[in-house]
């Protein structure tokens, strides 16, 4: 009877305690409510879905909504977790991650009344707006900055999961890269094939330390967690890394040359400022370089690391991209 | 030629020992409680306990040594926790040890929560605060050798250590054989006046400790942060590698460094060689598969292995 008790007991706390939160009361008080559901990764990632984060909080800064989030832990809860949100009628819910776009076509159409936002995805219905971003621009100006850097003429890549998305950083670094250097070399690595791709900064590490023994003496990351590990190698070989998606030259400072700022949060913000004041639109939102939707990050970490003849280059890089006059390759165009 | 240099160098026996030590030290764990006669699935959980609590204590503290310290400490604990409930009140060893690997799964982000204001992870250490690399003064010397085995962290050359050490103390002590005859024949040696209970809580502490030990090795070692569920299977590819090598030291620890390589070399020819990743990454599990099934005869487990002892009255 004890061994029994005792065994209920801990399965129960292994499953009710990370779920506390959830519970609190979140009765409407005439204010909207808004729902994130994060990516496997977590919201402190400090990269994809730390941006999302950072976008919706400042809104509830400035708005007078009613915020809640969830972190599924496991890709099997985030349908529950939408669901949840949805069933108790929530104004907005916010999906973080391609892997919920084929979740959220589904709950969107049993709930045409409620406004749901995809980042990463493209749902066609009238309640979605789909949050999309051209990776691959960002990615060129922070690959032409990488060729411009270099000193072995060798530069790396490490991706997360291997998916067409990342392909879309991956092909941007590249052709980037060639356009300041034609000579130079680009390695490119994948953490795994499955979610955990983005939590292992292990292998993260590892991989960038292979490509560094190769010659390489830039790597950029695209890899939530497990960049990182990317980080970590960088410093320990005094060599740069460049960060993706948030700001992460603050991570270590010195040693990340930029960051490719995909401006998940500046678009998760839009929507919720959009909600508010009753002009949520459904369709695709398409963020690029023209409306700074992604960039390359610059501040006092990384200004010494950069001189100023590669920024005045890569700026006018970048308006030959809006201008059409560079053509970048969409990875997941094809 | 070139292409295969790029892959089998000295740096690939570096990156396996580097990735092999985690194993190393959960697989050892394992086998003093599996010796014991206690089934210890939760290595995983153990591991992730070590590393959590070692990132924790160390962004807490600022000092990697009281993280280690720490992280023992709280391997320590939880498999007390085991202890208690497959020893004293004989449930079921399995399902104890599945609970506690998903107690661990949530325990960190609620703990980071409160710590850090987080929700799974800790905050990344500067390179000060993590456990720093050792070289070994007589190897460090010796050219080609130094590359491979000087340099790490000191969590590694621990690794190493415990393997001929648990060797000894397995075989070559008066506890080592109890603690098989426990593991063995339970009966015959409570009546030769041996305590079996306190032996199978020795097995399960020393082992939660060293499991502990390989997950710290994660988070403050190789890596210089927490992040959730960062162990990834470990766990349980240590407790795969305990058995393919028969409940012993020396053919876990090989069992391990199998594992390693096969990992290292999954790394290493990924975008070397032509190949879809997709199919380099299933590389370590085929080559286990085909080293479970072609080169090692059976591996005959403890005899008393998941059964709880009552004692005659």
């Amino acid at each position: 009877m004890m061994k029994k008790l005792l065994l209920i007991t801990v399965i129960f706390a292994a499953l009710i305690l990370p779920g506390c939160k959830i519970g609190a009361s979140d009765a409407a008080s005439g204010k909207l409510r808004v729902g994130i559901v994060f990516d496997i990764g977590g919201k402190d990632d400090k990269s994809f879905n730390a941006a999302a984060w950072e976008g919706v909080k400042r809104a509830a800064q400035e708005f007078p909504i009613k915020l809640r989030d969830v972190e599924p832990g496991e890709p099997t809860s985030i349908e529950p977790s939408m669901r949840a949100f949805a069933e108790r009628g929530y104004d907005l819910i916010i999906g973080v991650g391609f892997a919920q776009a084929p979740i959220m076509m589904q709950v969107a159409k049993d709930y045409p009344n409620i406004h749901f936002a995809i980042i990463d995805g493209a749902i066609e219905a009238p309640n979605v707006a789909s949050l999309l971003f051209k990776e691959q621009e960002g990615s060129f100006l922070v690959g032409y900055i990488a060729g411009k850097t270099t000193k072995s003429d060798r530069i790396g890549f490490v991706g997360g999961m291997d998916i067409p998305l990342i392909h879309k950083f991956e092909t941007g670094y590249e052709e980037g890269a060639k356009y300041a250097n034609p000579k130079i070399q680009v390695f490119q690595n994948y953490v795994g094939i499955n979610d955990s791709a983005w939590n292992n900064p292990g292998k993260g590490k590892e991989l960038a330390k292979a490509q560094i023994e190769r010659g390489a003496d830039i790597i950029f990351q695209a890899a939530g967690n497990s960049g990182l590990g990317v980080f970590d190698a960088a410093e320990e070989t005094n060599k740069l890394a460049i960060g993706v998606d948030a700001n992460q030259n603050w991570v270590k400072p010195g040693f990340i040359l930029t960051s490719m700022m995909k401006r998940i949060d500046v678009a998760v913000y839009n929507t919720v400022r959009d909600l508010v004041a009753g002009k949520f639109v459904g369709g695709v939102h398409m963020n690029g370089l023209e409306n700074d939707g992604v960039g390359y990050a610059l501040d006092n970490y990384n200004r010494p690391l950069l001189p100023q003849t590669v920024l005045d280059d890569v700026e006018r890089v970048k308006k030959e991209i809006i201008a059409g006059k560079i053509k970048v390759t969409d990875a997941m165009a094809k | 030629m070139e292409t295969l240099l790029q892959i089998i160098n000295l740096s690939l026996l570096a990156s396996m020992i580097r990735l092999s030590t985690p194993l190393i030290l959960a697989a050892l764990g394992g086998l003093f409680s599996e010796r014991s006669g206690v089934i210890n699935i939760a290595l995983e959980g153990m591991m992730l306990s070590g590393a959590f609590t070692a990132a924790a204590a160390t962004a807490k503290s600022g000092n990697p040594w009281l993280g280690l310290l720490c992280a023992a400490l709280a391997g320590v604990l939880v498999a007390c926790l085991h202890a208690v409930a497959t020893i004293q009140f004989k449930a079921d060893q399995v399902v104890v040890g599945t609970a506690i690997n998903i107690l661990f799964l949530g325990i960190p982000a609620l703990a980071s929560g409160a710590m850090f204001e987080s929700t799974g992870a800790t905050p990344q250490l500067p390179r000060e605060q993590v456990l720093p690399d050792w070289n070994i003064p007589l190897i460090d010397r010796i050219p080609k050798l130094n590359e491979v085995l000087s340099g790490h962290k000191p969590i590694v050359y621990f690794a190493l250590l415990m393997v001929p050490v648990t060797y000894y103390i397995l075989f070559k002590t008066r506890f080592g054989l109890r603690l098989r005859a426990v593991g063995e024949n339970p009966e015959a040696a409570d009546t030769a006046g041996v305590s079996v209970a306190r032996l199978r809580y020795a097995g399960v502490l020393v082992s939660g400790m060293l499991a502990a030990i390989g997950g710290a090795y994660l988070s403050i070692g190789q890596n210089s942060l927490f992040t959730r569920n960062m162990t990834a299977g470990r766990g349980f590819i240590a407790l795969a590698a305990l058995i393919f090598g028969k409940w012993h030291p020396v053919g876990a620890f090989f069992a391990c460094l199998l594992f390693g390589v096969a990992e290292a070399i999954s790394i290493r020819m990924q975008g070397v060689v032509q190949i879809p990743v997709q199919f380099i990454q299933i590389i370590p599990y085929v080559l286990t598969l085909i080293v479970l099934a072609g080169f090692i005869g059976r591996a005959i487990p403890p005899k008393a292995l998941g059964i709880p002892y009552t004692k005659e009255q």
